[in-house]
């Protein structure tokens, strides 16, 4: 197969650098999201290109951190680069392009988004970067293909643990079982690129403070709950011994003032403050 | 003569007079009508009575009315021998019943309907299918005259040998068994709680969650956590079941709720009601006092549900056909449940939910809109893993929940006469006051949330019953809080 044309909008190619792809589950845990965008903006100011794929989730919290830090990235699109999907993400896609990055695919303009495009796009986006970090991955996911399409190119491959409760953990756990890089901050990344000095074993800093008070008899609820893992309100209600509507009352306060989000699971402690997900 | 749940009185004269043999019937009488003729001239016959020979004439008033039903055999045939014994029959007494050959009477649906009407027209006294007697006499008031044959009703009205009225049916009041117990519910207390919630206030819910979490289990487990039926509610649940002629010989009053589920390839006409001529009650009138259980919601056709949400708001339903058009009850509490995505697995923290975001976004268009707005109670429903079934509390008995549905419904119908999920919005503000803090709770989430002014006033409501449910006469802060908890829909993918 020769190599396919790019199309590209805005800046192609990116400026001179190493470029990372950081890429993972469409529907991540808070915990991933925040991994995600927090690596982007560390590594973003180390004048490292983001590359990931403008999909919902890990993608686009990727692409955040970028921006978040003033840096450039990169989408590589499973659609024509005139089609932006999903559609929510146009104002995201021209952040990148505002910001000196790039839109860059495949497939001519025009194309739809079609099921087979996106993992011939994940071994194009792996072709792009030096080496592919995957945060979240549940077992068959799509960024697993990036992942072994960076293997096939021999890049390096890294992967961000997760809890070993959690369904999005066993892809980003196999990569790690069978050898890909530990990524417990973002010098780890670095260091396999030759930009780090040494490689300190202290954890990501976590993004920010929660930026609320509570009121004292909240706290307790708040101490069950995970950033990881969904918690539902019955299981709640049995743990602290309390009836179930003042658990959901408080749970609804405590989601009022943004420390909590209600997902189809349950409930997570939120990361981050007031932001909520589209 | 039955028009849904109205009576229409028919008058059967019949004239022997002069000339050739014929048997005439007049007014605008439709096939199962005309059909009577050779019913009542054979069962007249064997009956052992005279069939005059010469021109009979029978004549149905009023004129212009559609006379439809085998009920008017019972009624012709009665006329027919007066007639010959030149005697007059009884005054303010109607007949009803269809005629074997062999001169018997047999049952025909919706007696007990019949007897209601006929009772608030001034009738004093019926005649009617002896096996539908019992029905008859749920009614005060009347006097039920059971008929076994076209004979002995003659002789009973030629003062031969008299029938004995039947005895007023004792309506048995201990309600059957029910279907399904909250104790046996392991687990799930937040749907739990809001199957409480739309108990005491009349409120419907909805329910998401994965294949095989319990969804249907805990919906059959409303009716017994509602209160047993009101006398008059009974009756109105055993007419619409007297017109399907789905009434159980023997137990005509059954203080039971309702519970029917319907599968999601039902027609329109099939769960609002339909059928040529005039419409017989669907499913959501067999649902009325009790509940309609709407599984996998999202596979119902849209006109369908779109077809559900008039009788949703006022509780009757008006379906017109070509024989004119009528109403039925159709006041239930609406369980509805859904998957949460195509596949089933969203959200659930085992299986991993395989649905593109655009497959999930449509599905979920096709919830959302008009219908779901008027749910008030949305709940997750979780797949608990088999081993934490067995070590999960089983929590309390339906019967236990009930009695305090039981308090809090009084508490409702004593301050408004209805329950809060029936309360306009003008009463709601009078009735239901928001003091300062709880108002200004809802306000922040309608601000942050975007809640519509509809689904304001259904989040207060709910937040009035769960004060109801305390005890409580103000709607405090945790009301509204525990009320916001039921909201799902507000919930950002």
């Amino acid at each position: 197969m020769s190599p396919p044309e790019l199309r590209t909008r805005g800046r192609w190619p990116p400026p001179e650098g190493p470029r990372v792809a950081i890429v993972g589950s469409r529907r991540p845990s808070p915990y991933g999201e925040a991994v995600a965008e927090q690596l982007a903006l560390e590594l973003a100011r180390r004048a490292v290109v983001i590359v990931s794929g403008l999909a919902l989730g890990i993608d686009a919290a990727a692409h955040r951190g970028a921006l978040n830090a003033g840096g450039v990235t990169v989408a590589v699109m499973g659609t024509g680069v005139d089609v932006i999907y999903p559609s929510a993400h146009t104002v995201l896609a021209e952040a990148i392009l505002k910001a000196g990055g790039a839109l860059v695919s495949q497939f001519p303009d025009g194309t739809a988004p079609r099921r087979h495009h996106f993992p011939a796009r994940n071994y194009t986006m792996a072709a792009l970067s030096d080496l592919v970090v995957v945060v979240e991955a549940a077992e068959g996911s799509g960024a697993l293909i990036t992942a072994e399409a960076a293997l096939d190119l021999h890049k390096e491959v890294m992967a961000v643990p997760g809890s070993v409760f959690s369904p999005l953990s066993v892809g980003t756990h196999g990569l790690l079982r069978d050898g890909a890089g530990l990524v417990q901050n973002a010098r780890d990344i670095l260091a396999v690129l030759n930009l780090g000095g040494e490689v300190l074993d202290d954890p990501l800093a976590a993004p920010g403070t929660l930026g609320f008070k509570l009121r004292p008899e909240r706290d307790g609820i708040l101490s069950h709950l995970s950033d990881v893992l969904a918690v539902n309100a019955s299981e709640l209600a049995r743990k602290l011994q309390l009836p179930i509507a003042e658990v959901l009352g408080r749970l609804t306060s405590l989601e009022l003032d943004g420390a909590v989000t209600r997902h189809q699971g349950g409930y997570v402690k939120a990361l981050r403050r007031g932001k909520e997900r589209a | 003569m039955l028009a849904g749940l109205g009576v229409r009185p028919i008058r059967v004269e019949a004239y022997i007079g002069r000339g050739e043999v014929a048997f005439i019937v007049v007014g605008l009488a439709t096939t199962t009508v005309k059909e009577a003729r050779e019913r009542v001239r054979s069962a007249i016959k064997n009956s052992g009575l005279d069939f005059p020979h010469s021109r009979l004439t029978v004549n149905l008033a009023p004129a212009e009315l559609r006379k439809e039903g085998s009920g008017l055999d019972l009624p012709i045939a009665i006329a027919i021998a007066l007639a010959s014994a030149h005697r007059l029959p009884p005054p303010r007494s109607a007949f009803v019943g269809e005629l074997a050959l062999d001169g018997s009477v047999r049952h025909v649906d919706g007696v007990l309907v019949a007897a209601r009407g006929l009772r608030e027209l001034g009738y004093e006294r019926v005649f009617v299918p002896a096996e539908d007697a019992e029905e008859a006499s749920l009614i005060e008031g009347l006097e039920v005259v059971p008929c076994a044959t076209l004979l002995g009703v003659v002789n009973h009205l030629l003062g031969v040998e008299p029938i004995p009225p039947a005895s007023r049916a004792a309506a048995g009041d201990t309600p059957s068994a029910m279907e399904q117990d909250l104790a046996e519910v392991h687990g799930q207390e937040e749907a739990k709680r809001a199957l409480e919630v739309a108990a005491a206030g009349g409120h419907h819910v909805l329910l998401t969650g994965p294949p095989g979490a319990g969804k249907t289990m805990l919906a059959r487990c409303l009716p017994g956590i509602l209160p047993p039926l009101e006398f008059d509610e009974a009756l109105e649940v055993a007419q619409v079941r007297s017109l399907l002629g789905e009434l159980p010989r023997g137990r005509p009053l059954d203080w039971t709720r309702p519970f029917r589920a319907p599968h999601h390839g039902v027609s329109t006409a099939g769960l609002i009601g339909g059928g040529s001529g005039l419409a017989l009650p669907g499913e959501i009138s067999r649902a009325t006092h009790g509940v309609l259980f709407l599984d996998e919601l999202a596979e119902f056709q849209t006109p369908v549900l779109q077809a559900l949400r008039q009788p949703l708001e006022s509780g009757r339903v008006t379906i017109t056909r070509s024989g004119g058009s009528v109403a039925y009850p159709a006041r239930f509490s609406l369980v509805a449940a859904t998957n949460p995505c195509p596949c089933g697995w969203g959200g659930d923290n085992v299986r991993v939910c395989r649905c593109t975001p655009a497959a999930i976004d449509t599905y979920q268009r096709r919830l959302s809109g008009p219908l779901v707005d008027r749910i008030d109670i949305q709940v997750a429903v979780r797949r608990v893993p088999l081993e934490v079934l067995a070590a999960e509390p089983c929590g309390e008995p339906s019967s236990v929940v009930r009695e305090r549905v039981v308090l809090a419904r009084r508490r409702q119908m004593e301050r408004q006469g209805v329950l809060n999920a029936q309360l306009k919005p003008t009463r709601l503000r009078q009735l239901a006051p928001l003091p300062p803090e709880s108002r200004r709770t809802l306000e922040r989430w309608s601000a942050r949330r975007g809640m519509t002014a509809r689904g304001f006033h259904r989040a207060w409501r709910v937040a009035r019953t769960a004060a109801d449910l305390d005890g409580s006469d103000t709607i405090a802060e945790h009301h509204v809080l525990e009320a916001l908890g039921f909201r799902l829909q507000d919930v950002a993918a």
